[in-house]
């Protein structure tokens, strides 16, 4: 495997405004790469400066070997779909498919043929002679795609393809853009806020913030290990817990802050005693447990079922959420005992936000054992 | 029914105020067929009793009316032509590029637009003069209504081609395109019909044009329709139906053709002329 596309220390600034900063990535030939985060995470700017309509302020960015800092777009050999599909509105389907071969100077029949080829597999073949105004969304949205795929670029750039679609086309298209990376082996970099979106079809998963690489690593990596808070917390839907914690004067243990509810939290290696950290816990890492039975009791506030799960929301500040499979006869205002499962908690630094690592013994973590818990809960006692 | 009531005043209104806009224009066609007797009677008829349809024939002769069309012709097309070339890349840029310096530019080409023609000819007549250019008096006078018309080309085409959404220009950059190339294959032929509407309305302004013309063609032989109507009336002119049969002629073609494209060019001015 040889890489495709290299950033070194790339930087991008508006006037005073820092977009990219110091950015390096590695991206290996025939990888689908997702650059996912906020708006305004500078996710788009990498994107538009690896076509060539950003030029980058500082740093070292190549495409199959080839620096192409100073490279104009027509000669980087890459193919974009747009948010907006930007087909041409005054060509046919037919036309938007062939102007990147005609532009080339391809003979006309040849152009032709390679556009009945790709509209066959695209399904377009009916739609040639339509104009993109005569087309729906997810028809314009394969077109885009038929667009790209035409000149057998060097590298796919997806500008969040599938943002325009409704919900079910959506995750449709999810599966087909997935399929298609598959059978062309090219090379894709998909920009999008969704993080869904990212997990489900990426290999590699880049996740920016401000204009920084936060974390990048295969999609279930960086859901088993967020580096940082920011991470775990936008990644995973619903979203991780987090409670902030103090550790014990032994080192040992944390001690939970839920506002009116504490609980004691055993730690599997030491710690500075007195320092503040985060714990986080992901919804489906915890169980819904008679009251007393689990690591401690919460008041329920809100539950929600949409049919196969049903998330259960404390009311304690902060809220906990929790996913249960099925449909848990609980209501609102309820005690309940909340089980953990303790392998899957996460601890991060309070004020930076890394992730602090704790020592895992055979992969493990050690709890203090308690009197009656139940198998899978993390133990806790009240302080 | 109040509804109705109210729609049909408004109706009415809207007929009386056409009627009172239009009645020159219908005065100057009944009047172009009048005899001389009837011209001046009082009171005055409303439609000719013998209208002479000899009369367009007889003016377009004696009045040598194909070489003042002619003149007419080659300064709006001259005009037009050359604002065209000009003032689309100036648009552009100015559509394109947001800045300080751009702003002030607009400023600037809309302050141009508020001087009257009355005003700008001594300067630009003196200016051209210097030039050696009024020995090509068409050719300064293209110039004057280039330099008049202009921003008001500029500020709608550049209108036009903020609605071509700028992913359509990067799409074709991507896809292998030159700046110049996607320029030309993809946003002209979307601007094309804001273009086409605007250099309309600069044709029509020009064909008329009169301020310019009056004041740098001396020769006869060059001067444009509107100078020609101009010379046909004197202090003691009494031929008032021959003057109108020459309006007549003057204008019929000019307003034939804002009719036939009127829907277009207020679609053209409003939507952005895209799709």
């Amino acid at each position: 495997m040889t890489l495709q596309i290299e950033l070194n220390g790339v930087n991008k600034f508006y006037g005073a405004f820092h977009a990219l900063k110091d950015i390096n990535l590695a991206i290996e030939e025939g990888t689908f790469v997702a650059l996912v985060g906020p708006s305004g995470c500078g996710k788009s700017t990498l994107l538009r400066s690896l076509a060539g309509l950003e030029k980058i302020s500082t740093g070292e960015m190549k495409i199959a070997g080839a620096l192409m800092n100073n490279v104009p777009p027509r000669k980087r050999d890459v193919a974009m779909v747009f948010q907006s599909y930007a087909l041409y509105p005054h060509m046919t389907v037919e036309e938007n498919l062939t102007y990147s071969l005609r532009i080339r100077g391809v003979k006309k029949a040849e152009a032709l043929k390679a556009a009945a080829d790709v509209a066959a597999t695209t399904g377009l073949t009916h739609l040639m002679k339509r104009y993109p105004r005569e087309l729906s969304g997810g028809q314009r949205q394969r077109v885009a795609m038929s667009r790209a795929i035409i000149r057998h670029p060097k590298a796919f750039l997806f500008d969040e393809p599938l943002s325009n679609l409704d919900a079910a086309l959506r995750v449709h298209m999810r599966k087909e853009i997935r399929a298609l990376h598959d059978r062309l082996h090219a090379t894709s970099v998909y920009v999008t806020h969704d993080q869904i979106e990212a997990m489900t079809m990426a290999d590699h998963v880049v996740v920016m913030r401000d204009g920084v690489i936060e974390q990048q690593g295969r999609p279930l990596d960086l859901y088993d290990r967020p580096a940082n808070r920011f991470v775990a917390g936008f990644i995973g839907s619903p979203a991780m817990n987090f409670i902030p914690a103090i550790v014990g004067e032994d080192g040992m243990h944390a001690v939970l802050d839920l506002g009116a509810t504490r609980a004691r939290l055993a730690l599997a290696a030491p710690l500075a005693a007195g320092v503040a950290v985060t714990v986080g816990i992901r919804p489906e890492h915890i169980r819904i447990v008679a009251s007393g039975e689990g690591a401690f009791d919460v008041p329920v506030g809100f539950v929600e079922s949409t049919g196969s799960a049903t998330y259960v929301t404390s009311a304690t500040r902060p809220e906990l959420t929790v996913v249960e499979t099925g449909r848990p006869d609980i209501a609102s205002g309820e005690r309940v005992g909340l089980a953990i499962e303790p392998t899957q908690l996460h601890l991060f630094d309070a004020d930076t936000g890394k992730r602090l690592e704790v020592a895992r013994a055979a992969g493990v973590m050690r709890f203090a054992p308690r009197a009656a818990a139940h198998p899978a809960a993390a133990t806790f006692s009240p302080s | 029914m109040s509804d109705q009531m109210r729609n049909r005043l408004m109706l009415a209104v809207a007929l009386v105020l056409a009627a009172i806009y239009l009645f020159p224009l219908y005065w100057m066609y009944i009047t172009a067929l009048k005899t001389g007797s009837a011209m001046f009677a009082t009171p005055p008829k409303f439609l000719p009793s013998e209208p002479q349809w000899s009369i367009y024939a007889h003016v377009w002769e004696s009045r040598n009316m194909g070489r003042y069309l002619w003149n007419s012709l080659v300064i709006a097309l001259g005009a037009v032509s050359l604002i065209a070339v000009l003032g689309v890349g100036c648009a552009y840029v100015l559509a394109r590029y947001r800045s300080v310096w751009v702003d002030i530019g607009l400023f600037l080409i809309l302050m141009l637009q508020v001087l009257p023609a009355s005003l700008m000819v001594t300067p630009i007549f003196v200016g051209f003069s210097q030039f050696g250019l009024l020995d090509t008096p068409r050719l300064a006078v293209i110039l004057a209504i280039a330099a008049k018309s202009m921003p008001f080309f500029v500020v709608l085409v550049r209108a036009t081609f903020m609605s071509v959404p700028m992913e359509l220009e990067e799409a074709a950059l991507v896809d292998g395109n030159s700046r110049f190339g996607a320029f030309f294959n993809i946003v002209l032929p979307l601007a094309r019909n804001g273009i086409l509407v605007s250099a309309i309305l600069i044709f029509m302004q020009a064909f008329g044009e009169f301020v310019y013309s009056k004041s740098m063609i001396q020769a006869v032989e060059l001067q444009p329709a509107s100078v020609g109507l101009n010379s046909f009336m004197g202090p003691n002119t009494n031929e008032w139906n021959n003057i109108m049969a020459y309006a007549t002629i003057y204008v019929t073609p000019v307003l034939a053709v804002f009719i036939l494209l009127q829907r277009r060019i207020v679609s053209g001015l409003t939507s952005g002329a895209l799709k």
